[in-house]
């Protein structure tokens, strides 16, 4: 019941965000206006599945630190990803796809050393390496890129940031290919994890008496969730808060299984960012907002009923 | 009608430059020099400023167009135009300016560009006893009155008033109904543009193009690519020194704009158009010649 009307609900996202946008185009006209297959389709669908990535990735990260302020950037991934951006401009990469690849291999860069640090004497990705470590990464990293846009002259550098910021401008069929080219296969190993992800939860000493191969889990679980994370910078930038937020939802709404934990965050992420980009094209058209605000301005609300229903029940 | 009124503008600079260079200008002896300036302090110089540094190209040029250029004992990094400017020692690039590499020039006014971080470079000069004047030049209309004034601050009140009297007149003219419309595009991911109410809307109007997003009040303003195709300029302006196609041009979403599928970029070098300045007239002029031939 809950996934059709999930599904229901992410089915009405896509069409309103097909229908209306900054620029006219008929109803009868839909189905045969380039605008429409060129433009607000492949963006619509690219919305869709990096929410939904996201949010599945913030479940498996949740799941690996034990920490309800995990997020998919919190491991050094942005900083990573934002460093290949700006190194992209400063050497002037030339190409249409330079900026996403040295991004997507500035986050892949940065969840490999966190990765490295996380095993590092036998820690074992302990949940409390892992996060320092990705703090201090991204911190690094941060450091750098600001050293090469104070030094460097290129005035594009600025813009850089802009990219990273987030957003689904550069969406065409294209990204979305690219996009469907990293995600499944992360995307099918976190749902096989299911089970033992359950187990997880309850602590890595039971969850290793009740049959998990806790060693192998966490570091399956680490890498997909980074992957997915990374190749939804590559297309998108950094989008904040979804892989945040939408775990929290569907925990509270639908409960801890991670067989339901999955599917529920990956529509719920999809129908949020699908949604909030359709905002961000058309409450202040002929301008346009970046998306990571909009899904603030609409999550933070809705995040704090759940909050608020939730402690008092 | 519209041509006749452009050649008058430039033959009264033609004819200001030449009676500048006769007179020599000579410095009134006595009495204080003050004006104004855009953050609303009063500037107080005891004699004409004699050794100034300029922290922004378009100020340079101006001070270069009325007569005051011999006066520059420092520039920024980017302060490329007239040749002669090339000539003044650097103080680097000016975001945000080196108060001690501005100090180290020993001037008696520094002319500042008014954001958040000069207001403050502004005070600590002023602590080191250095006079500073902190103008606003986002605008065309704001062109006149900053060469007004530093033809005040300078000594060469004459040539500054009439170079002023040239970019207020330009100001208030009406536009020229337009034949051709354009977007300036300044960034593409995401879509960055020009919006009205900006140097380069008023620059494009003054040649006879309609910027599309003329309707969007603020200077720059990030857009959908879906309105760049709704709205359907016939070129792309592109701020760029060298002719190459932006990287943006083969990407597919990109697409869905005309002007991106027919290629219709037209190159505007950065040092005319990338800042307001004196020579607004030839950059008005290149536009115009350039819209016309095609790009």
């Amino acid at each position: 019941m809950n996934y059709v009307l999930l599904a229901g609900a992410a089915l009405t996202t896509l069409v309103v965000s097909l229908l209306v946008g900054p620029a006219n185009v008929p109803l009868g006209d839909v189905l045969a206006s380039p605008i429409v297959w060129q433009l607000r389709l492949p963006r619509a669908v690219l919305a869709f599945l990096v929410g939904g990535a996201l949010g599945v990735s913030g479940v498996g990260l949740q799941a690996l630190v034990r920490n309800p302020l995990a997020d998919p950037f919190l491991l050094g991934l942005s900083g990573g990803a934002g460093l290949g951006a700006v190194v992209a401009i400063a050497l002037h990469l030339p190409g249409p796809w330079a900026l996403p690849l040295a991004a997507f291999v500035g986050a892949v860069g940065a969840m490999a050393l966190v990765y490295r640090l996380g095993l590092m004497g036998g820690a074992e990705l302990d949940p409390r390496i892992l996060l320092l470590g990705g703090v201090a990464v991204g911190a690094f990293a941060a450091a750098v890129t600001t050293a090469l846009v104070s030094l460097a002259e290129a005035t594009e550098l600025r813009n850089a940031f802009l990219w990273l910021w987030g957003g689904f401008s550069g969406a065409s069929w294209t990204t979305v290919l690219v996009f469907l080219v990293y995600a499944p296969l992360p995307l099918v190993v976190l749902a096989a994890l299911a089970r033992p992800l359950d187990l997880l939860v309850l602590g890595e000493e039971p969850a290793q008496y009740l049959g998990a191969d806790v060693r192998r889990l966490k570091r399956l679980v680490y890498l997909s969730a980074s992957l997915l994370t990374a190749a939804a910078v590559a297309v998108a930038g950094v989008i904040g808060f979804v892989g945040l937020i939408v775990p929290h939802v569907c925990r509270l709404l639908w409960g801890r299984l991670h067989r339901t934990l999955f599917p529920t965050a990956f529509l719920t992420g999809g129908i949020l960012l699908a949604a909030a980009d359709t905002l961000a094209r058309t409450v202040v058209a002929p301008r346009e907002l970046p998306v990571g605000i909009v899904t603030a301005l609409v999550g933070v609300p809705l995040f704090g009923f759940l909050l608020r229903r939730w402690t008092v029940s | 009608m519209r041509h006749w009124a452009q050649r008058t503008h430039l033959a009264g600079l033609v004819a200001l430059t030449v009676t500048a260079c006769a007179r020599g200008e000579h410095v009134p002896a006595r009495g204080d020099v003050a004006v104004t300036d855009d953050a609303g302090r009063r500037v107080t110089l005891a004699a004409p400023a004699r050794r100034i540094v300029s922290l922004l190209p378009s100020f340079t040029e101006l001070l270069f167009a009325i007569g005051a250029g011999d006066r520059l004992v420092g520039r920024t990094a980017w302060c490329d135009y007239p040749p002669e400017a090339v000539a003044v020692p650097s103080v680097g690039d000016g975001m945000p300016p080196s108060v001690e590499a501005v100090a180290a020039r020993r001037p008696d006014l520094v002319v500042l560009y008014r954001s958040g971080p000069n207001v403050t470079a502004a005070d600590q000069l002023e602590r080191l006893g250095i006079r500073t004047v902190l103008l606003d030049l986002n605008l065309l209309e704001q062109l006149g009155p900053a060469a007004r004034r530093l033809g005040r601050l300078t000594g060469h009140e004459q040539t500054g008033d009439s170079l002023a009297a040239v970019m207020d007149s330009l100001a208030a003219e009406p536009p020229i109904p337009s034949t051709r419309s354009l977007v300036f595009i300044v960034w593409d991911n995401p879509p960055i543009v020009i919006g009205g109410g900006s140097y380069l809307d008023h620059l494009a109007a003054l040649a006879g193009a309609r910027n599309v997003f003329h309707d969007v009040g603020s200077p720059s303003a990030q857009v959908a690519i879906e309105t760049i195709a709704a709205r359907d300029p016939d070129v792309i302006a592109v701020l760029s020194d060298r002719a190459v196609a932006p990287r943006y041009a083969t990407r597919p979403e990109w697409r869905a704009v005309r002007a991106v599928r027919n290629g219709r970029f037209l190159f505007l070098p950065g040092q005319l158009f990338g800042r307001p300045g004196p020579r607004i007239m030839e950059a008005v002029r290149e536009l115009r010649q350039r819209l016309q031939g095609g790009p």
